[in-house]
């Protein structure tokens, strides 16, 4: 039963990402993302991890989407642009995306499968404790980082 | 319900971090209240600020501590680069007062994101954790992508800021996958960790999950010191950010990157350590010859420079390519010596140009040796120590780094750099000639001193001629500063 979730969701990820790629309006392309995200958000769920799982639907399908739309309405991008044939040139930067991709995959199929450990999937406590206790650094750097990022869009965007 | 103990953290070795994000935060607050005229004061408030924090930074050597489980360290490895940032910082703040009138440029948010980058600086240099190090590099990164467009008047500016941050984006996508693969094949972030896996599991070495991961840091490393063939970015963005914050990046910045370098290869991939040399040998040799043939074409002083800052990551690439505690002693020296002759070389290009960063080629600085004699004679000490000429700096710093090339019997490797920094004389040189021997009509008298410049010429002077004639106290310091 679990497996055939797996492969529906994956398939509707996968689908969804494409189309959000090759569509031609804007806002077109990012409900296909946001599909795409809350399949993601399931097979993450299935995965065992559910924190994870609200992350993506609250951060990625929920915020960010919604800022993406936002500016897409607010810069009036909705007109669809002309088709263009890419230039070889274009193309380059795909390739060795391609090649890394690839690679990468070989290497991990090149290897003897090793069984996991049983894997109960974690809860929101045993989360919280690792993310404060062990990356506590971590944490505290983000949080400056973000605030001075705020200043820095700020400056450059203010009216002048 | 359980609740989350706070774990009894020491925070001693991060209290330089603490204290300058507390007075960058405080900035940020006071220049709410400081009227545009007197936003000078804001920089007084930040040098104080750094001095606070060099104070602290000092107090840390010679007993090295951890904290947050390991993830950050201060050793006299981290105080002697942290003391580096601190320098850098507070030089080009001296440099900027005159410069952001001038430019119309006067917010008071420079001074906190110069700070905030110092943080990240700090971070890159006591992080022992892959993590902190990454993060480390993000806060210095995303607030110099703000500097680099801080002139936002300027179509120059806004083009350095973009690029560098849409590069700087690509390039931390290498350093973050290779740091993912890296912990993907040893099981944990921290450094020391890592080297632990490596010595127990040695045939990991033979992993390709671990040596990509390893190729992959080196690159995102390579991009921050802008070492050949990661260096596209860098004559852009030193000519079009503002000159102050040109002067911050190729001192700062670039010792911060090769903190953090130095310590993750070393530390964690010691096993690959033949490897690896073998690719800094390629990069170091790279790096020297495209950054000082192509500064020998170079017609504008800011580019000129940028490229010369190439050829220097170069230089310091040979020590490290050595890996000996030599080669590491002398890239500190190197690194602080570079701060205070580039930046000292800065100054004066500042107090040189005019509004709408003009005045900036070579040809400008004719007949600056009539006219301003006291001026040009400081610059020729800047560019003396650059081309590495004694008794300066330059000249003591490169005589360890390839010294320390030729101890490890890199032979080539030395003989090469001493032909590319004799190739870089010219372009030194050049700007010399200009300045002592071809008439201008100029009579230079724009050019007004300011006593933080004057302050910052000062030292970049005296630290240029005291390391070059008695670096002994420092190159001790340096040498105790290694270890890990």
């Amino acid at each position: 039963m679990e497996t055939i979730v797996f492969y529906i969701l994956a398939a509707v990820t996968l689908v969804g990402t494409v189309l959000a790629i090759t569509a031609r309006q804007g806002v077109h392309a990012i409900v296909y993302l946001v599909t795409s995200f809350f399949a993601l958000a399931l097979i993450f769920y299935l995965l065992g991890a559910p924190m994870v799982a609200s992350f993506e639907v609250i951060i990625y399908a929920g915020a960010i989407m919604v800022l993406f739309l936002f500016v897409i309405m607010m810069l009036d991008l909705g007109k669809p642009e002309k088709i263009q044939t890419p230039k070889l040139y274009d193309w380059c930067p795909a390739i060795l995306l391609l090649v890394v991709i690839t690679g990468s995959m070989g290497v991990l199929a090149s290897r003897a499968a090793t069984p996991l450990n049983a894997f109960a999937g974690i809860s929101v406590q045993e989360f919280s404790f690792t993310l404060f206790k062990r990356y506590g650094a971590a944490i505290e750097i983000i949080s400056m980082q973000l605030l001075f990022a705020l200043v820095g869009a700020l400056y450059l965007g203010r009216r002048r | 319900m359980e609740t989350i103990a706070i774990p009894a953290i020491n925070l001693a070795p991060i209290m330089p971090e603490i204290i300058l994000s507390c007075i960058a935060m405080l900035l940020l607050l006071v220049n709410v209240f400081v009227p545009s005229e007197s936003k000078g004061y804001l920089g007084v408030l930040s040098l104080v600020g750094l001095v606070a924090t060099a104070a602290s930074v000092v107090s840390g050597w010679g007993q090295p501590v951890a904290a947050f489980g390991g993830a950050v360290q201060l050793d006299n490895f981290a105080v002697f680069f942290k003391l580096i940032f601190i320098c850098s910082a507070a030089l080009a703040i001296l440099i900027s007062d005159k410069y952001v009138v001038r430019e119309e440029i006067n917010h008071g948010e420079l001074y906190p994101l110069i700070l905030f980058a110092t943080v990240g600086m700090m971070l890159m240099a006591c992080g022992m954790d892959l993590m902190v190090i990454f993060l480390g590099l993000e806060v210095l990164s995303i607030s110099l992508y703000v500097l680099a467009g801080f002139n936002r008047g300027s179509l120059k500016s806004n083009e350095a800021g973009l690029k560098y941050f849409l590069l700087g984006a690509f390039s931390t996508g290498f350093l973050l996958y290779g740091m993912a693969l890296t912990y993907g094949a040893t099981g944990s972030t921290k450094i020391g960790n890592i080297a632990g896996f490596v010595a127990t599991n040695p045939q990991v070495a033979t992993n390709s999950l671990f040596v990509v991961g390893m190729l992959l840091i080196a690159v995102g490393f390579s991009f921050k010191t802008a070492a050949a063939p990661f260096h596209m970015w860098t004559p852009d963005v030193y000519e079009g950010a503002p000159t102050p914050i040109t002067a911050f990046m190729s001192a700062g910045p670039k010792a911060a990157a090769f903190a953090a370098f130095i310590r993750v290869m070393i530390v964690a991939f010691p096993t690959l350590k033949h490897d690896w040399t073998d690719l800094l040998w390629i990069l170091a040799v790279l790096t020297m010859t495209v950054g000082n043939i192509i500064a020998l074409s170079q017609d504008n002083i800011k580019r000129m420079l940028a490229y010369s800052s190439i050829a220097h990551a170069g230089y310091a690439l040979v020590g490290f390519t050595a890996c000996n505690p030599e080669g590491v002693a002398g890239i500190l020296f190197y690194m602080l010596s570079y701060t205070f002759m580039n930046i000292g070389a800065f100054a004066v290009i500042v107090l040189i140009g005019k509004k709408g960063e003009a005045n900036g080629n070579v040809q400008d600085f004719a007949g600056l040796g009539q006219k301003r004699p006291l001026l040009a004679a400081i610059l020729c000490v800047f560019l003396f120590s650059l081309a590495g000429i004694p008794p300066t700096a330059g000249f003591v710093g490169k005589f360890y780094l390839f010294s320390a090339a030729i101890k490890s019997g890199y032979i080539w490797l030395a003989i090469i750099g001493v032909l590319n920094s004799a190739a870089s004389v010219y372009y030194y040189l050049r700007v010399m000639v200009y300045m002592y021997f071809k008439p201008s009509e100029e009579d230079f008298d724009w050019v007004g001193m300011t006593p933080a410049i004057a302050v910052c010429l000062l030292l970049c002077v005296a630290t240029t001629l005291v390391l070059g004639v008695v670096p002994g106290t420092v190159l001790e310091l340096a040498q105790k500063a290694v270890q890990f």
